[in-house]
């Protein structure tokens, strides 16, 4: 059995409003093991992006612990989290977020500036060829397609050499060609060791999931 | 801060004096082609010089036009000539263009008023530093160059004296005064047909001759 | 790719609001530059000025200066005079390096302007003159033949004016007299180009001045000895003693109130600029929440998005700051055009006068001004919680 990389208990996020509490996680266990795979499925609002907020390190929990990657991160703020997620977690967003003004490689260099690490050029190229994008290198955001933009975005995440891969519907702006590239590369990802944590409404991505996580209404269902 | 005022009044003075023209401009161009011209709705400014209009090949045809030398001092080829096209509308209707020239005892600063054959319409001094400077002045005298052009000054060679131009010399003792006025309108004449009729004074000859006839 | 570049990146995004910011900065440092380079350039020109007049020490006779004033605009004689024998006592002091005596005095030529009048000034001269103003040359001739001979050098404009050489004559009107040219000075870039001088013996018998003078111009050996020497000539009756310090004093104390309002526009000017800068930045940063968001998410400290924000506002002003020198150098003849129109009195020479210490300093300025106004966005911008930035209206 592979070591465990994220273990959460009693997790809940709780978002108080003024006319009643709404708890976007409630009260859940969990524990996702190196090499994992896993889809957290649901519909709109169940919490699925509070939950990978909160497993990513980008959001804390309002109660209930947090280890990552042997962190506790329960508790922790900001300024603490951030040096977790640098160079551990890589970040995949349903809209891409690729900075417009940079080119390809541009954009997947920019982990390693925040990381203080210098920028291997090879090394940035070799992750877009794995991505099957070292004929785009040198194109703009703007240049690219939809799916082209989001495996840009995947090799930006794996600039950093992250153990945890975070993706929130990946596919979710995407045609079925090239969601399935994307399924492609996420395979791949997870065959070489990389645990993934996916969010979707996809039912072919969910599929490919080792494991899926049915979320409704802040709780785990399955 | 009173004890200063007078210096300061005569350092003001004195730095009028100090930036006058090299050229011949008028001294206020609005109020004087508008007393010469009327009819005038404005005018243009044209500063020119020989340097850049035919340098020393221009210089030496003025020179034989004139019948003498150019002063080496105050008459060099870069000496910027005023020249003031009076419009009326879009329309040029006359000319006002003035020339210094070397008095016995002072500048002088000849104005003439031409119309666009070059034929003069009216002549004055904006300067003149002599003891007979009131005869020079005087209409009586003046009025005498109105209506002559280039062609009855051609005939004229100075400092021998007025054959071809029919005016008498206004002072008692002054007669270098006069030829000097005589060379500066003559002078006056040849650059206005140099640099703004185009060089055409055998034409204006032709004219001048019919227009003689017909008269 | 670094910081910097992404920094320079973000704003070459927006061209027309980038170029618009850089431009309000550039007029803002332009001004400043202009005004600056005025005020050095306007000490400068007058300090040269009153230099150039040789003197440190100027004494002339007691009277109501505005009174003198009048009659010398009115084109009279009209100036207070003062015995020979003042001149006589004052060189006797020890203190004293160089002195000299004038006369001037003004005649009313009805011939110039176009026969609406004018003056003629002249100022009757001591060869001590020279010793005190060892830059007057001649451009031709020389020196006077004799101290009452009837001969003028001319300064190099009133020569022009007069289209006079060496030989020719010149014709005095009110008095009738007729004096011949043995010299004209080289132009000095003072007020001596317009002057007409004259033997000051000649003077006072043309003029009809016997043993009157209107100023004595002093050097002494020491300048230290200046206040001292002043405090004992104010004890003499009579005349009164101005420093040439005090003048420049005076001249630059009239245009101070001039000074504070251009002060007071350049300052508005800065200040426009540095909130047109944070505007800019701060639209700038709202447009690119989310992806502060992912850079945060990506790893970017708050430090991080700081220092991008910061290099923004910096570079903004630092081009702004290019632009602006090279606005003021090449407007800095229309402004001194303005300038010379409407102040009381411009000193000769160049009057916006920039320097290299002036230009690196309105650099640093332009750079400490992109500094202020970055720190607000900068922080807004840092403390941007990330997922709230990522999610940003969802």
């Amino acid at each position: 059995m592979n070591r465990s990389v994220i273990t959460g208990k009693r997790m809940s996020k709780v978002y108080h409003l003024p006319a009643e509490d709404i708890y976007a996680v409630n009260n859940i266990d969990l524990d996702i093991h190196e090499g994992d795979y896993v889809a957290i499925m649901g519909p709109s609002g169940s919490g699925k992006t509070t939950l990978l907020d909160i497993l990513g390190c980008m959001d804390s929990l309002s109660s209930g612990e947090l280890k990552v990657l042997g962190f506790d991160v329960s508790g922790k703020k900001e300024d603490e989290l951030v040096k977790i997620r640098r160079g551990h977690i890589g970040f995949v967003f349903q809209e891409f977020l690729l900075i417009p003004t940079l080119t390809a490689l541009e954009n997947v260099e920019i982990p390693l500036h925040f990381a203080r690490k210098n920028v291997k050029r090879a090394e940035c190229i070799d992750l877009l060829g794995k991505v099957g994008l070292k004929h785009r290198i040198n194109h703009l955001p703007k240049q690219l397609s939809g799916g082209e933009k989001q495996r840009v975005a995947i090799a930006r995440a794996l600039m950093a050499s992250p153990k945890i891969l975070i993706a929130d519907e990946p596919t979710g702006n995407l045609d079925t060609k090239n969601s399935q590239e994307i399924f492609n590369v996420f395979q791949k990802l997870n065959q070489e060791g990389l645990t993934i944590i996916v969010a979707t409404h996809d039912e072919q991505l969910g599929k490919q999931a080792r494991r899926i996580l049915h979320l409704k209404d802040g709780k785990i269902c399955s | 801060m009173r004890t200063l005022i007078l210096l300061l009044t005569f350092v003001l003075l004195s730095v009028n004096n100090a930036f006058a023209a090299v050229g011949c401009d008028l001294s206020d161009p609005d109020r004087d082609v508008k007393r010469l011209f009327p009819e005038s709705t404005g005018y243009k400014t044209e500063y020119v010089t020989i340097e850049e209009r035919g340098g020393q090949e221009l210089a030496g045809q003025i020179e034989a036009k004139l019948g003498e030398a150019l002063d080496s001092f105050y008459e060099t080829l870069d000496v910027p000539y005023a020249f003031y096209r009076v419009l009326k509308g879009k329309e040029v209707v006359g000319y006002v263009h003035g020339v210094n020239q070397k008095g016995q005892y002072g500048g002088m600063q000849l104005i003439l008023a031409t119309d666009l054959h070059g034929k003069i319409l009216e002549f004055y001094y904006q300067k003149i530093s002599s003891p007979e400077a009131k005869q020079f002045r005087d209409k009586n005298f003046t009025r005498n160059f109105t209506g002559l052009t280039l062609e009855d000054f051609l005939a004229l060679t100075i400092p021998k004296g007025s054959q071809g131009v029919e005016i008498q010399d206004p002072s008692e003792n002054s007669q270098k005064d006069f030829l000097a006025t005589l060379r500066g309108v003559k002078k006056n004449l040849i650059l206005l047909d140099e640099f703004v009729l185009g060089n055409n004074s055998s034409s204006v000859l032709q004219e001048g001759g019919n227009n003689n006839a017909d008269n | 790719m670094n910081l910097v570049s992404l920094s320079y990146k973000n704003l070459i995004r927006k061209k027309i609001r980038t170029g618009l910011t850089v431009g309000g900065v550039a007029i803002a440092v332009s001004v400043l530059v202009s005004l600056m380079g005025f005020d050095k350039g306007y000490q400068r020109g007058l300090k040269s000025d009153i230099d150039k007049m040789g003197y440190q020490l100027l004494v002339t006779a007691k009277g109501c200066p505005y009174e003198a004033a009048t009659l010398m605009l009115q084109g009279g004689g009209g100036l207070r005079y003062m015995e020979q024998e003042v001149y006589s006592k004052i060189i006797q002091d020890s203190r004293i390096d160089k002195v000299t005596p004038q006369l001037v005095h003004t005649v009313a030529d009805p011939d110039k302007n176009d026969g609406q009048g004018g003056m003629m000034l002249f100022m009757g001269i001591h060869p001590s003159l020279l010793e005190l103003k060892p830059w007057m040359e001649y451009k031709m001739g020389g020196w006077f033949s004799s101290e009452t001979a009837l001969e003028v050098i001319m300064g190099y404009e009133a020569a022009e004016l007069e289209q006079r050489v060496v030989g020719d004559q010149i014709y005095v009107p009110g008095i009738d007299q007729v004096l011949t040219v043995v010299g004209i000075f080289k132009r000095t870039g003072t007020q001596d180009d317009g002057i007409i001088f004259v033997p000051i013996q000649t003077a006072r018998d043309l003029f009809k001045l016997d043993n009157k003078l209107t100023g004595i111009g002093i050097k002494l050996k020491q300048i230290d000895d200046l206040v001292d020497f002043q405090e004992d000539l104010y004890n003499e009756p009579g005349i009164q003693v101005i420093s040439m310090a005090q003048v420049q004093g005076t001249i630059y104390n009239l245009i101070s109130s001039a000074r504070v309002m251009t002060n007071s526009i350049a300052l508005i000017a800065v200040v426009i600029a540095v909130i047109g800068v944070i505007n800019t930045i701060l639209m700038s940063v709202f447009e690119r929440t989310k992806e502060i968001g992912v850079m945060r998410a990506l790893g970017a400290s708050r430090l991080d998005i700081f220092k991008i924000i910061w290099f923004e506002t910096v570079m903004i002003c630092f081009i702004g700051g290019i632009f602006g020198n090279i606005l003021a150098f090449l407007g800095g003849h229309l402004v001194e055009q303005l300038v010379r129109g409407v102040i009381p009195y411009v000193p000769s020479g160049q009057l916006i006068y920039i320097t290299a210490p002036l230009v690196f300093s309105s650099f640093l300025g332009a750079v400490a001004m992109g500094l202020m106004a970055g720190i607000y966005p900068a922080i807004w911008a840092s403390s941007l919680r990330p997922v709230e930035a990522v999610r940003g209206s969802e």
